[in-house]
């Protein structure tokens, strides 16, 4: 008989059950998917990033679907942290008890915001496992991905928030020159870094003239993005030692184990979550496939193992 | 406790699949627990297979639904590519829906005396939906049924079959009933008979035009909304809608139906 193999992994002090995550934005508060599976299977869940106060996010419309992927241009609306907390902190801290892995993230214009908002989930959300510094989302004005542009901009950020919390801190990168922004981040004290966020892009009605989206230019998710987010994970892996969260076009175990094997040490499932909902405990299902099929006996002896 | 939406994923079989009307074609699922919960308004995701490049699942609204025998009864206008796509699907096919999603008609606790639907093109059957809520209900009822043109027109005899006082046809081209728009008749009723309630589901400037009207008639009006969709159940925040007092809510899971006194127009 062949036993099963162990798939719990340390994520910068974040102790999962197995690699599976979920991307930030894709999944909610967690709870919207309790009709689907048992979201306690899974290794940990990201919620939506929030902020210190409410952001109303951008107009309609705020999605398209292109080839093998979608923009979307949401900007990060959410009710502010302590209305997240009302509206989802029992529901998570059950997940928490059941054995999931809570990582809240952390959204800001400003230095300032930054800090504000992780004092207060460090305060109002003893549910969070662990928080992750959005310093890459595209669609926002101010802050957003300009906070994570070089690595002078991530390492203020990082320097804002490190000592307002003990929580393990994950940073969310931005899809580009990932290996010295990954040194930066290492250098202030990020226990974890995920990547890629979405990927800068645009689509144009060329009936209208105009964007298909509200803003000219959005994020690009989906498969289209997964073997950038491939080569992106193994950059960073060459770069740093922090443990890594693997974001992009994730739809099967295989794709799961290509960022496993580029450097990864959770995986999170994003876009796939909006077309199949049930699809983040089949890729944990075939995740655990491949590992056994691998031969070892421990998922981490797979973490950065592609052979070049 | 877990909290629920409700929403969850259901199996699916094509019963048939037919065109109606020009680009209107009419879809018969089988799918039991779906049509045993699913609530005049709201709407499922389709998932439609053979292009996984476009894995974007397709939101509908249904007509009708059959508890007894486990079907949904949808209509849908082929607009694009994904739609295309569905008007292949032939009986016998199975795919996956997600549902029952969202908000649907609301019915108040004083029993308006007589309701009256408009519905234009493509908003013609969640129009129909409520028009069963009503007939079972026992509310009387009017409708306005608004196409480009006659061949376009789908649901007016099914209006009429659920036990419509008056339905009234209305084409932009004057190809069949009244040559104008669903307001122009909608304001002919407002003058004949009173009522304690609008519904009222079309393209986004005619639920404003129905929106306007009623609220001058100092009558209540539900809208149905439709937006780009990613997930359909309140996780992406892609579909917003604008609100009156500021901010946005989600047409998949605060609407689809909303009072149009909460929207902003």
């Amino acid at each position: 008989m062949v036993s099963e193999p162990r798939m719990a992994v340390d994520l910068g002090g974040i102790r999962m059950k197995n690699p599976v995550n979920t991307a930030s934005g894709t999944f909610g508060y967690g709870w919207q998917f309790e009709g689907f599976f048992d979201v306690s299977l899974l290794g940990a869940i990201t919620t939506k990033g929030c902020s210190a106060v409410p952001w109303d996010g951008n107009p309609a419309p705020r999605l398209a679907e292109v080839d093998s992927g979608i923009l979307n241009s949401v900007g990060l609306q959410n009710p502010g942290i302590p209305a997240f907390v009302e509206q989802a902190g029992e529901y998570l801290q059950g997940l928490r008890d059941r054995g999931c892995q809570v990582i809240c993230q952390v959204a800001g214009h400003s230095l300032g915001e930054y800090a504000r908002a992780v004092e207060l989930y460090d305060e109002l959300a003893p549910f969070a496992s662990g928080l992750e510094i959005n310093i890459s989302c595209p669609n926002v004005s101010q802050g957003g991905a300009a906070m994570g542009a070089t690595p002078q901009a991530a390492a203020e950020v990082m320097r804002a928030v490190r000592d307002r919390t003990k929580l393990p801190l994950v940073v969310k990168m931005a899809p580009h020159d990932v290996s010295e922004i990954a040194r930066a981040l290492e250098a202030e004290g990020a226990d974890a870094l995920s990547l890629i966020n979405t990927i800068p892009a645009m689509a144009i009605d060329v009936r209208s003239r105009r964007s298909r989206l509200s803003r000219p230019t959005a994020g690009m998710s989906g498969a289209a993005i997964h073997p950038i987010a491939v080569r992106m994970v193994w950059e960073a892996h060459k770069a740093v030692g922090l443990p890594l969260v693997g974001i992009g076009g994730v739809r099967t175990g295989e794709d799961a184990a290509e960022l496993i094997l580029a450097g990864a040490t959770s995986v999170a499932v994003g876009t796939a979550n909006l077309t199949d909902p049930s699809s983040a405990p089949r890729i944990l299902a075939e995740l655990t496939d491949w590992v056994r099929d691998q031969g070892v006996a421990d998922v981490n002896d797979l973490i950065g193992a592609v052979e070049c | 406790m877990i909290p629920s939406s409700g929403v969850g994923l259901h199996e699916f079989e094509v019963v048939s699949n037919e065109e109606v009307a020009t680009s209107t074609w009419r879809l018969v699922l089988r799918a039991p627990a779906l049509a045993g919960s699913i609530r005049p308004g709201q709407f499922m995701n389709l998932e439609v297979p053979g292009d996984p490049s476009h894995p974007l699942r397709i939101p509908l609204s249904f007509a009708s639904a059959d508890a007894v025998a486990g079907t949904v009864d949808l209509v849908y206008a082929v607009v694009g590519e994904g739609t295309e796509r569905l008007s292949h699907m032939a009986p016998g096919q199975r795919s996956t829906a997600v549902g029952p999603s969202g908000h649907g008609w609301r019915l108040p606790e004083s029993v308006p005396v007589r309701v009256l639907l408009v519905a234009g093109g493509v908003g013609a059957p969640p129009i129909v939906a409520a028009a069963g809520m009503l007939a079972g209900a026992g509310v009387p009822f009017d409708a306005v049924l608004g196409a480009q043109t006659a061949s376009r027109l789908w649901g007016e005899e099914r209006l009429s079959s659920l036990g419509a006082g008056t339905v009234l046809v209305t084409t932009d081209d004057g190809s069949r009933g009244i040559k104008g728009f669903t307001t122009d008749a909608m304001s002919r009723l407002l003058g004949e008979r009173d009522y304690g309630l609008v519904m009222s589901c079309g393209p986004q400037p005619m639920m404003a035009g129905v929106a306007r009207l009623a609220r001058s008639a100092g009558i209540a009006c539900q809208v149905s909304t439709e937006r780009m969709m990613g997930c359909g159940f309140g996780a992406c925040n892609s579909c917003n809608v604008t609100m009156a007092a500021g901010g946005y809510r989600s047409c998949c899971s605060d609407g689809p139906v909303f009072d149009a006194e909460e929207l902003a127009w």
